[in-house]
């Protein structure tokens, strides 16, 4: 009887992958629901609007190019840029008095940013590309190298010959290219190894922040657009990351005594793991 | 008989090394911190820091902005904004530090007006001592 | 000099005698293995994991602002914090495989037959309360990893009809996962848990003493007719415990602890996720969130079944026929190779355990 009872169990048990979509029901009932303390964020009334089937076309892909931006990840959502209120359409489309923008006009797209990036719009108004825009209308702002919903984290890929070639041959460029080439190197080098060391549980908050102040007054200086300037301030640059190697190396190489440390205690206990097995053996 | 007795005296100085690679770490765990090496006071004077101006000074490697506000008179607090860690600085004409990365807004105090940083400047120390300022 | 102290020692305890009865004159069964010292494996690796735990424990916070933060200053600002911290967390996964094969190896070899009913009872007890110590501890980094597994374990109980809502409520202190979640957890973990396991290993390590040794050789006709206790069975042809059998205890003692150690020099966070060092953040959750390994088969058990309370009656009817095995199955026969039917089963058990596992993962 016991026997039958105990078949029976285990054949109920083996038999159950039958719902193909286990996984996604497993998903709805216990993974979606809303644990945290609080409700789901909802995304404003903007994305709404933007998403719907009653939108002029050239709007609807808005709101999936910014979900895919440095901007959504960050939580920087339509009416921090645009002004208005996100949870009231009336208000914000209607009319200016919740400070909504809608779509700027070209030569006013550096102050819209500048709100936030304060330091690189005083260095672009400065630079060539600034003046250019502010006395002829032309010239490239912000949208132009960064885009206007698609931002992604700043890389020295965004100068390049298809975008930079627009008002004046690539060789100035390709110039200002090469003079940022080998800080921008050794950035992407310590931030890599600042992730995966951050991954592993080591503390390089400061060192990050370090790194990104360095980072981030060198691109500053860069919206001067000033070859020469840039030249001048790279080794200084350079000098600076060298500082934040020099720690980043000893966490490091902390790490690494950490391994070696380890590994003697592994080699210990080999050897009196072979020891006792041979006193047992004869 | 050689090779027993070999073996059990090699056995006791591993297991001994082996107990001595705990207790040590042991001991270094439970012990209290020494204090790091002392930190340096940075003083500068009075006159560097014009009423309602800054003056910006390095204190044991932290970038730290000294403001002498009119009504709250010298205050010290580190340049290293909460958020990412850009260098702020202070708009003597709105009275508010601003940081130039992603445009967080501070009180003369450090405490955070708008903007994406999460927790207030750190306060520095002061010691106001006749002509001279005493940071850190 | 070590002779005059142990002399003054031996004297007032008898402690020559006491070597000589139950180590030097124990004759263990000849047909005992490398196997049988596993339970001896489970307890060396459960003082590692209390002793470590309770350096830990002069360093951790249990509080959900401070608790993230303290494990990260263990593990960098702490002089050899890693390396302790490092070893609790290694040391709870090698035990957990310890101990599940020290209980397949106990069922194969029929070990929880008469006169050894009790040695099973509360071994499966504190099989269930290293579970919990598990569970317990799971939460206490409150990490991502920590916080999301732990809010999808207590969410299972919400199953159980009627009183399901009010259980996983009681085990979490409220709604959410939250501060007073982790703090009961840390209770348990610290104070109460610890507590239960000692008595109830105390009376497992008594049980043990007094019923010897299984072996397939045992007399079957033992509390059957004669039911007065005739003291451990004598194995005259087989070794002294000591120090035969005691060399096998230490050398496996090794073998832990080489495991334990290649693991920390070769792939220290084998065991974790990238979401073990971030922070927990109750509005945000995880892609992948999964328990720790050695719950993946009751997990995707719970996901596969698609009646959910079928799948949570299964598993707890499991862990019923776990406990009282000895009282079901009371045959004579202790050689599982003359009964297919159990080894059968007994296969096909592990391997659907093997097979959930696998399946958990995805």
């Amino acid at each position: 009887m016991r026997r039958w009872v105990f078949i029976v169990l285990l054949v109920l048990v083996m038999a159950t992958p039958l719902h193909a979509d286990f996984r996604d029901l497993f998903q709805r009932q216990f993974i979606d629901k809303p644990w945290g303390g609080a409700p789901i964020v909802r995304e404003g009334v903007c994305v709404d609007c933007h998403t719907s089937k009653i939108m002029n076309p050239d709007y609807l892909k808005i709101p999936q190019e910014w979900k895919m931006s440095i901007h959504y990840k960050n939580k920087v959502s339509c009416h921090d840029c645009h002004g208005g209120d996100p949870n009231d359409a009336a208000v914000s489309c209607g009319t200016p008095h919740s400070g909504f923008i809608g779509t700027p006009k070209y030569r006013e797209v550096p102050e819209l940013c500048g709100r936030c990036h304060v330091g690189i719009l005083k260095n672009y108004l400065t630079s060539g590309h600034g003046k250019a825009l502010k006395t002829t209308g032309k010239g490239p702002n912000c949208v132009t190298c960064h885009g206007a919903h698609n931002t992604q984290k700043a890389s020295i890929d965004i100068i390049n010959d298809v975008r930079c070639t627009k008002c004046h041959s690539y060789e100035r460029a390709r110039i200002m290219k090469q003079a940022l080439f080998s800080t921008e190197k050794k950035i992407s080098e310590l931030d890599s190894i600042m992730t995966s060391m951050r991954k592993s549980g080591a503390l390089v908050e400061d060192l990050e922040k370090r790194l990104f102040r360095t980072t981030a007054e060198f691109r500053t200086i860069f919206h001067t657009v000033d070859v020469n300037l840039v030249k001048a301030k790279t080794d200084e640059y350079l000098n600076k990351l060298g500082l934040i190697e020099k720690d980043l190396l000893s966490l490091v190489n902390e790490y690494k005594f950490r391994r070696n440390f380890s590994a003697f205690l592994l080699v210990l206990f080999t050897a009196l793991g072979i020891i006792t097995y041979i006193r047992q053996k004869f | 008989m050689e090779r027993r007795g070999f073996l059990k005296s090699l056995f006791s100085v591993l297991s001994l090394t082996a107990l001595a690679s705990f207790i040590y770490p042991l001991f270094k765990f439970l012990s209290p911190r020494a204090v790091s090496a002392r930190l340096k006071k940075v003083t500068i004077a009075r006159k560097d820091v014009p009423a309602g101006g800054a003056f910006k000074v390095n204190v044991n490697d932290t970038p730290v902005i000294v403001i002498h506000h009119p009504n709250k008179g010298y205050i010290a607090l580190s340049r290293v904004c909460t958020h990412l860690g850009c260098l702020v600085d202070y708009d003597s004409a709105t009275g508010r530090i601003i940081c130039p990365c992603h445009g967080a807004n501070f009180t003369v105090e450090g405490k955070v007006i708008s903007g994406p940083a999460p927790r207030p400047l750190k306060k520095m120390p002061l010691l106001l001592k006749g002509d001279s300022i005493l940071i850190g | 000099m070590f002779e005059r102290i142990y002399n003054w020692i031996d004297c007032r305890i008898g402690l020559t005698e006491l070597i000589r009865k139950e180590f030097k004159e124990y004759y263990v069964p000849r047909d005992v293995s490398l196997w049988s010292t596993l339970g001896f494996v489970t307890l060396v690796g459960f003082l590692i994991q209390a002793i470590t735990g309770i350096f830990l424990l002069t360093y951790y916070v249990p509080h959900p602002d401070h608790a993230f933060a303290s494990i990260l200053k263990i593990m960098n600002r702490v002089p050899y914090g890693w390396l302790f911290r490092t070893m609790h967390i290694v040391g709870a996964n090698l035990l957990m495989i310890v101990l599940f094969l020290h209980i397949i190896f106990v069922f194969y070899r029929a070990g929880y037959k008469k006169p050894r009913e009790l040695n099973w009872l509360t071994g499966a007890v504190l099989f269930v309360v290293i579970l919990l110590f598990c569970i317990t501890g799971y939460l206490l980094p409150w990490s991502q990893l920590s916080y999301w597994s732990t809010t999808i374990m207590t969410a299972i109980p919400t199953i159980i009809p009627g009183v399901g809502d009010y259980i996983s409520r009681f085990i979490k202190g409220g709604e959410y996962v939250t501060g007073i979640t982790l703090t009961r957890f840390f209770a348990f973990h610290v104070a109460f848990l610890p507590f239960i396991l000692i008595v109830i290993a105390a009376l497992h390590v008594f049980f043990i003493w007094r019923t010897g040794f299984s072996s397939l050789y045992d007399d079957p006709e033992i509390c059957k007719k004669v039911v007065i206790y005739t003291g451990r069975p004598q194995y005259k042809d087989g070794k002294p415990f000591y120090p035969d059998f005691f060399n096998k205890y230490m050398l496996m003692m090794f073998v832990y602890l080489i495991a334990m150690f290649f693991i920390i020099t070769f792939n220290p966070d084998m065991f974790l996720s990238e979401y073990a060092y971030v922070q927990a953040d109750p509005l945000s959750t995880p892609l992948m969130i999964r328990p720790p390994w050695y719950f993946l088969a009751p997990y995707a058990m719970i996901r596969v079944i698609p009646n959910k309370f079928l799948g949570i009656s299964i598993q707890l009817i499991l862990l019923v026929l776990f406990l009282v095995w000895p009282f079901l199955d009371t045959g004579d026969e202790k050689n599982i190779r003359k009964r297919p039917i159990l080894l059968g089963l007994f296969s096909v058990a592990i391997i659907t355990w093997v097979v959930l596992t696998f399946l958990g993962r995805f």
